[in-house]
């Protein structure tokens, strides 16, 4: 059709819809077959009209001949009767005369031809003539009687009728010859008629033949063939080949093509997006350098592979695809293993394991292996995924580090065991020294004076050691860590009122004055045991190294979360360079190492200590100009301020109703006495805040600081008496109810009262009697 | 002092490897007036002194080279009969408060750290005669042989 169409038609050919295109199919055949029948119809009907034409023309022709005849007979008759006179004879002429003008309309309603038409009329005429003709011989018989032969007229009529029978005879003759050529020539068309007929019947079955062809042509130019190739292109795209853009053609099975191109391309753009999707992923897993990724089917066999099980296991893909994993596992049961694991998995769904695999050199790690059975959706088994961890770093840092935990627990028992041997092999020697050096000394009396002194350095030296060890001891055990230390909260004041109460006797044979400015401070998280000797180590140190009628001062205050605590003397001092070397061991620097006893251990032990505790010790200057040294150390504080210090009895009786959040003033250089009424204060006035001083002058001046509620007086102080701060209160703060301590059995009460106490307790102190006398005074001031 | 049995006449029995400790406590108990005193410096042979001794009170040093001094207190411990009260007193060099807690949990009476004061030593000894002889004169049907 292609090569026969321009492809304009061919372009729209195909551009019509299927339906168009169904109805041309169609239409083509049918419409050419019904021309065929028209044509053929036609064809039968000019035949007929042909056939027609002749038998009129043969009618016509009898006609005429029928006229001629009677008109003959006529004639024959009329002579046969003028002859003889018989009417018989008259019969034809009056058959003739009906008969001939019925046939001669005949003729005339029949005849078209004009010639024939003209000749018919002049037959009619002719025939009238005749019929005259005879009618006048009839007449002129009637009027002559029988005899006609003779007569003229009859004779003459009888010459004209044979006259005007002849001029019948020539035109019926002449008619019938027109008639005859008429008949030929319609004779003729008729059959030229027929042959056309057969001729145009052939001609339309060809036309026919092949425009059923051409509709058969096109259609399977047009669809079938189109269909065919629509329906490759289905096999193709079920196969998942990509399918050819054509040129759509218009009609619904060109765009059903369009469509099937579209659905390839959008096929294949899923299929590659999956494709780089699963790529991705593959690269992803097979990337995987620290984990053995790969897939087993339902019988164990590997079925993929990615680099960290090559790296972990050492076999290539290629290798190790087909092969069944057991060859991953050691020993001879490796198979039954394997299975096992698979059985677990299928079982559980998954199963971990750890234990040792073997490389393909033979080389075993330790494996963290994780195997997870693979169902698809109907929950058939369809493998195995395998996750394998080489963890035999992690291993060995793990045997090293359980390793090294023993050794460390055994080198910690060692060390405990070293210690007690060295505290035992050290102090058993002295044990004797000391001891039988005690009962020389005891014996002196037996003994001469050099002896005495000898044995006085025995003694010395002796409790010098001991010192030693037990310093040295201590300070192994802090780096042991078996000091063994109980934290717990602890009232700062406390124990630098018992630090300072323990070294009151070497201060004073130095005529040295300690003074305690440690006010209200939060508990600490300390061992107060421990705490107590650095504190006494530092009191130690500045009264040792003051000179004669010096100051040492302990100063306290929190810093933030901690609790500064300054140890302050009047000495000479330290030199900066020498500042470093201080909390090394067995440094005593060359100012005072001549002339004092030490160990030489007390700071480094005091550090270590300190430090043990979370907190943190140093030195500094003295920051006036007055030269001396500081050591100072910061301690935490303890996180739930409850107990008021360690010493506190638990069993007191429950706290009565009475005042709360009062100040109270405890001015006491006895430390039994202080712990004593700080344990009934916190007992008993929990929310109290109780200050403590130790000294008369300290006490006056944390009065004047902190104006308090009342104060409890020590008559016996170090430095100035009681009745002194007593009339000092009395002037600068009278309303402050006193209570004064005293050991004096026989105090007057009256005598004091009259110097401003408002009681007066004697030692030892009678809690009760404190606890009403303190209530009372406290309700009294705050009400 | 207790009636019936003076306090010097007590039997003490003194267990240390040291010689030289063991002259000291000697000589301590001596100074103090202790008359019975029994010294045995190889604690091997500690069971059967203390059988054949038959001590008030028994010092014993806790570490000794040739057998374990808490196995020789609690072995000791044992010999006393039930009801009795035999005080044992421990003299160590192990100053640790592990130590303490052990040796007193396995019944040792008193403990003294070495170096010890000859003077606290002395107090101590006697205050444990003393509860020794309350003991006799508290239950005279007791049979101590």
């Amino acid at each position: 059709m292609d090569s026969v169409t321009s492809p304009v038609i061919a372009c729209w050919w195909a551009n019509r819809p299927l339906a168009t295109k169904g109805l041309v199919v169609v239409a083509v055949p049918l419409l050419i077959f019904l021309g065929s029948v028209a044509a053929l119809y036609a064809i039968s009907r000019m035949e007929a009209r042909a056939e027609q034409d002749v038998r009129l023309t043969i009618a016509i022709q009898n006609d005429v001949n029928e006229v001629h005849a009677l008109l003959a007979e006529a004639s024959s008759g009329v002579r046969g009767y003028l002859l003889t006179s018989e009417p018989r004879f008259l019969e034809p002429y009056k058959r003739a005369e009906t008969l001939v003008p019925q046939v001669t309309a005949r003729l005339r309603g029949a005849i078209r031809d004009d010639e024939a038409a003209t000749r018919l009329a002049r037959i009619e005429t002719l025939a009238g003539q005749k019929r005259e003709g005879l009618a006048l011989l009839l007449a002129a018989r009637a009027r002559t009687g029988a005899d006609v032969v003779g007569d003229p007229a009859i004779a003459a009529g009888l010459a004209a009728n044979k006259q005007v029978l002849d001029a019948v005879r020539d035109e019926i003759e002449a008619m019938q010859a027109r008639e005859r050529e008429l008949l030929a020539a319609r004779q003729d068309r008729l059959d030229g008629v027929r042959r056309n007929g057969l001729i145009a019947t052939g001609l339309l079955t060809l036309v026919g033949l092949v425009g059923s062809l051409f509709a058969v042509f096109l259609f399977s130019s047009g669809i079938v063939r189109r269909v065919q190739r629509l329906e490759s292109d289905a096999v193709l795209l079920a196969q998942g080949e990509a399918l050819e853009a054509r040129s759509a053609e218009g009609d619904e099975i060109g765009s059903l093509a369009g469509r099937m191109v579209e659905a390839s391309r959008l096929l294949r753009a899923r299929e590659r997006a999956l494709r780089e999707g699963e790529e991705r992923f593959r690269l992803v897993i097979e990337g995987v350098r620290d984990y053995g990724i790969f897939a087993l089917d339902p019988d164990g066999k590997v079925v993929s592979w990615n680099t960290g099980a090559q790296r972990i296991k050492g076999w290539t893909g290629e290798e190790a695809l087909g092969r069944h994993f057991s060859m991953f596992y050691p020993g001879d049961d490796a198979h039954k293993r394997s299975m096992r694991n698979l059985a677990d998995a299928v079982r559980d769904g998954r199963t971990e394991d750890e234990g040792w695999r073997v490389r393909k050199d033979g080389s075993r790690f330790w494996a963290n292996v994780v195997i997870t059975a693979l169902h698809d959706e109907t929950g058939a088994l369809r493998g195995f995924s395998k996750v394998t961890r080489d963890i035999t770093e992690r291993r060995r840092a793990q045997e090293a580090l359980e390793l090294a935990r023993q050794e460390a627990e055994q080198a910690s028992a060692a060390k405990s065991l070293f210690l007690s041997r060295m505290s035992h092999e050290l102090r058993t020697p002295l044990n004797a020294i000391l001891g039988f050096a005690q009962l020389l000394e005891l014996e002196r009396s037996h003994a001469g004076q050099a002896d005495h002194a000898s044995i006085q350095q025995i003694l010395r030296a002796g409790r010098h050691l001991l010192a030693l060890i037990d310093e040295v001891l201590d300070i192994a055990r802090i780096e042991a860590g078996k000091l063994g230390l109980s934290i717990m909260p602890t009232s700062l004041e406390t124990i630098v009122t018992e630090a300072v109460g323990l070294s009151l006797p070497e201060a004073e044979s130095r005529h040295i004055t300690i003074v305690s400015e440690a006010g209200k401070l939060s508990p600490v998280a300390v061992d107060p045991r421990r705490l107590l000797q650095v504190l006494l180590n530092l009191l130690s140190n500045a009264i040792k190294y003051n000179h004669h009628g010096g100051t040492v001062t302990v100063m306290a205050h929190d810093v933030g979360e901690r609790v500064r605590v300054e140890v302050i003397d009047s000495g000479i001092g330290i030199e900066p360079e020498q500042a470093g070397q201080l909390f090394q061991p067995f440094t005593r620097l060359a100012a005072g190492a001549a002339r004092t006893e030490g160990t030489g251990l007390g700071l480094s032990l005091s550090r270590a200590l300190v430090e043990a505790m979370d907190g943190e010790i140093g030195y500094m200057p003295r920051a006036d100009t007055q030269g001396g040294a500081c050591f100072w150390f910061e301690l935490p504080l303890a996180q739930t301020p409850t107990s008021p210090g360690p010493l506190t009895p638990r069993a007191v009786p429950a706290a009565p109703a009475g005042p709360r959040e009062a100040t109270i003033l405890l001015v006491e250089d006895n430390l039994a006495n202080a712990q004593l009424i700080e344990a009934v204060v916190a007992r008993h006035l929990p929310q109290a805040r109780l200050i403590s001083a130790m000294q008369a002058r300290i006490g006056l001046d944390l009065a004047l600081r902190h104006r308090p509620d009342l104060v409890l007086l020590d008559l016996h102080l170090p430095d100035k008496d009681g009745d002194w701060v007593l009339a000092e209160l009395q002037a600068s703060l009278p309303e402050i109810p006193v209570i004064l301590l005293t050991a004096d059995a026989i105090a007057a009460q009256d005598e004091w009262a009259a110097h401003g106490a408002s009681a007066v307790l004697t030692k030892p102190i009678d809690v009760p009697a404190l606890m009403v006398a303190m209530n009372t005074m406290l309700q009294e001031r705050t009400s | 002092m207790i009636a019936g049995q003076s306090a010097r006449d007590a039997r003490i029995l003194a267990i240390d490897d040291e010689p030289a400790n063991l002259a000291l406590v000697e000589a301590v108990l001596v100074r103090e007036g202790y008359s019975h005193i029994e010294t045995l410096s190889d604690p091997r042979r500690a069971v059967e002194r203390h059988l054949a001794f038959r001590p008030d009170l028994v010092l014993l040093d806790l570490m000794m080279p040739s057998i374990d001094g808490y196995a020789l207190l609690d072995s000791l411990g044992r010999l006393t009969m039930t009801g009795e009260l035999l005080p044992i007193m421990v003299l160590t060099a192990d100053t640790s408060i592990e130590a303490k807690r052990r040796a007193l949990a396995l019944g040792a009476r008193d403990i003294v750290t070495k170096p010890f004061d000859v003077f606290e030593f002395g107090l101590r000894v006697a205050n444990l005669i003393e509860l020794r002889l309350m003991f006799k004169a508290t239950r005279p049907n007791f049979r101590f042989d």
